[in-house]
């Protein structure tokens, strides 16, 4: 696409040049989420509530307080982890709906490893081996399971929106057998499906005592970092994004896109494990079918609005946690119903992909270049 | 420049219209006075409104605003990770009581009574196993868990069914009978056919052959289940036991035969079986609520004391609906007669609590 360049040009100094960009490339995002936010307005007035009630509500449950805030990291870190592996894989031209399946079978995995290795083992395991082969397992298990639509990818052309999308089914389904079966957590009162309790070993310690805040969020953070050096300071970020833009010129270039692809869905896998992982490990200590539904759907929503990058993948994990978690305040002061944040985030959702509309509402040019997500069939 | 200014403009008018608003701020009554009595509802994870569970529990919540003038609201749970954090949100706001709905926050409640010995609780369908065990030290005396006696309730609709078939062949599909409730709907089920016609021919099946994930939500099985016992000769069904137990209601409808429901009154949630539901084993939600919600106004006011522990509320049999008219007066009469004999306690159902 070209740009037009008319009437803004870019700054020479470096610094003031990334702000200008920057501004670019999240003004659309920005304007996305407050037409979201009237439009949303309008709804809850149609249905009898009072928006501005309803949104000091919101923001008093995301913001208001300490114990709010830390709600809200809890919100976003797995929304953090899940965006940045569908992200991930949209640079490379990958398009991995499979998220909530890895993330389950992470969980799964890790609360395992947490609640049964070490009587299988016969021996108590010390944190400092415990933990990390917890956390491992559940990364692995990711990757493992994200690879093989890859590789399905890679040697067969089968398109990874479907594979990706039945795994979902066979994963989720697979934990709801092992939740209801043999992980079931054999106290006799208990009837829900869920594992029994992870060891102390296998647990990532809260950061302020009475809070839920845990170091789960700072590691989000830095993986989110890590993300953008592999992408962008490293030769296989390189090829990962060669691939993602045109994998015919990749081939050419002399890219092994086959050994890229499956790398791609497996890191991807890897990230949404570690969103599960976290989950278990740092908040829930245990994996219940009922924990964590739909943030590997949710990440979709969360990968767009950040344009898939990572540091835009950070700050609509935050927005949506916040959404997420005001909610209840918003309820309660309210009693408007918690369904009109999945509406607001629709709404931003929409806007954010059909982005003329934002763009012809608020009269914006474009200067950046289109965002590659996902190639068509047999691509 | 410009353009990108007029952007940056919409966004401070917008920031300043929502800052603006901010000023005011929302006025809600203070709960945590002595003066006044706040009651706060948790939702399972699943809506208010779902005619069900949450709604009839909600609907024992309005009745005490109402009669107690209660100030009431409720917070649907969206994650079961959401459950402390959404109880929370009342009794930090002192909130005098505290319902919660469902055996998934069981623990969460029990865990909340702990952190909050001030507020009362009512755990529904959350049987407290801390209250018949001989440990004095884990008591709780500000919760109380609202449980019923389905063997009463599939009482009431077995007799009926026994009444009401033609053939002399009644059905029971049910979920597993490892989860004691669901065995209770079918023994008592059977004990009140039983109790009309002792000779009567009665096809009772658990789905016993799956695993818990599946025994509760497996509509085809069910349906299937109910369309072979019409086909033995089956004319009433007795749906008990989640998606199973409403995939046999909503078959046996469709085959045109007399179809039961279970826990609430199913001709609000199952649209599709309406026309041919004869009535529902109901467990009486909304008054067993109220009763807890105004046991701890009086207890707060010194006036009686909390029933904690396990409180057993009360069954009962839904309205006939569409099918009024097929009903005998005779029949409705001895129902009613029946009704009363298994409340005042002269007519035992006689199922143990347990599958032996």
């Amino acid at each position: 696409m070209t740009s037009s360049q008319s009437e803004t040009t870019l700054s020479p100094t470096p610094f003031l040049r990334f702000l200008q960009l920057a501004f670019e490339a999240m003004r659309v995002p920005i304007l996305a989420v407050l037409t979201a936010m009237i439009v949303g307005g309008g709804v809850i007035a149609l249905a009898g509530g009072n928006p501005l009630a309803a949104y000091i509500g919101l923001l008093q449950g995301a913001f208001g307080s300490a114990k709010a805030l830390s709600e809200t990291t809890v919100w976003a870190t797995p929304y953090m982890f899940a965006g940045l592996a569908v992200a991930l894989a949209f640079k490379g031209g990958l398009f991995n709906i499979g998220a909530e399946g890895q993330l389950a079978f992470g969980a799964v995995a890790t609360a395992w490893v947490g609640y049964a290795l070490p009587a299988r083992l016969g021996m108590d395991l010390p944190a400092a081996v415990h933990l990390p082969l917890a956390i491992g397992a559940g990364v692995l298990v990711g990757a493992l399971w994200a690879a093989i639509p890859g590789a399905l990818k890679a040697y067969t052309g089968a398109h990874e929106v479907i594979n990706t999308i039945m795994m979902n089914y066979i994963a989720l389904n697979l934990v709801s057998y092992l939740l209801n079966g043999p992980m079931k957590d054999p106290n006799p009162l208990n009837v829900i499906a869920r594992t029994p309790l992870i060891a102390e070993t296998a647990r990532i310690p809260p950061i302020v005592e009475g809070l839920r805040l845990h170091w789960g969020f700072p590691l989000a953070l830095g993986v989110a970092a890590l993300v953008w050096w592999l992408l962008w300071k490293t030769t296989l970020g390189f090829e990962i994004r060669t691939v993602g833009a045109n994998m015919a010129a990749a081939r050419y270039a002399g890219i092994h896109v086959k050994r890229v692809l499956i790398i791609t869905m497996a890191l991807s896998g890897a990230l949404a494990g570690l969103a599960g992982v976290i989950e278990v490990t740092a908040l829930n200590y245990r994996h219940e079918l009922g924990f964590s539904i739909g943030y590997g759907f949710d990440a979709i929503a969360i990968a767009l609005l950040g344009k898939t990058h990572p540091a835009g993948v950070i700050l609509a994990a935050l927005l949506f946690g916040a959404m997420r978690n005001g909610a209840t305040r918003m309820q309660f002061l309210t009693q408007i119903p918690v369904d009109i944040i999945s509406v607001i985030q629709a709404l931003i959702l929409l806007f954010v992909a059909a982005d003329a509309i934002i763009r012809f509402l608020y009269r914006l040019r474009v200067r950046e270049t289109r965002m590659i997500l996902t190639r068509g069939w047999g691509g | 420049m410009v353009r990108a200014l007029q952007a940056s403009l919409v966004i401070v008018i917008v920031a300043a219209f929502a800052l603006a608003a901010c000023a005011p701020g929302a006025q809600a009554p203070d709960c945590s006075k002595p003066e006044t009595f706040c009651v706060g509802l948790v939702t399972d994870v699943g809506k208010i409104d779902d005619k069900s569970f949450n709604q009839s529990t909600w609907e024992g919540v309005k009745q005490a605003e109402k009669e107690l003038g209660a100030i009431v609201k409720y917070i649907e749970t969206i994650d079961a990770k959401d459950y402390d954090k959404n109880i929370a949100s009342f009794a930090d706001e002192g909130y005098d009581v505290i319902v919660t709905v469902g055996f998934g926050l069981g623990e969460a409640t029990i865990a909340a009574a702990q952190k909050y010995p001030k507020t009362y609780f009512i755990g529904v369908d959350q049987f407290q196993a801390w209250a018949i065990d001989d440990d004095k030290g884990n008591d709780l005396p500000n919760l109380a868990g609202l449980i019923f006696p389905e063997d009463q309730a599939g009482f009431l609709v077995g007799a009926l069914a026994a009444m009401m078939t033609k053939t002399g062949k009644i059905g029971g599909v049910f979920g597993t009978d490892a989860v004691p409730p669901v065995w209770r709907f079918g023994e008592g089920y059977r004990a009140g056919a039983k109790y009309i016609n002792p000779n009567i021919e009665i096809f009772i099946v658990y789905h016993n052959d799956v695993g818990f994930d599946k025994t509760f939500t497996d509509p085809e099985w069910g349906a299937a289940t109910a369309n072979s016992m019409v086909d033995k000769g089956a004319d009433v069904i007795f749906g008990g036991g989640g998606k199973t137990g409403n995939g046999a209601v909503i078959a046996t409808a469709q085959r045109g035969q007399y179809a039961i429901g279970v826990d609430t009154d199913q001709y609000y949630t199952l649209p599709e079986a309406a026309p041919r539901l004869l009535t529902s084993a109901m467990k009486l939600l909304t008054p067993g609520t109220f009763e807890l919600i105004k046991a701890a106004k009086d207890a707060q006011q010194g006036k009686g004391t909390f029933p904690a522990g396990n409180y057993l509320g009360k069954v009962g049999y839904a309205p006939f609906h569409d099918l009024d008219k097929e009903v005998p007066a005779e029949v409705k009469t001895k129902m009613e007669s029946i009704y009363q004999m298994v409340l005042n306690g002269t007519l035992q159902t006689n199922v143990p609590p347990a599958k032996p």
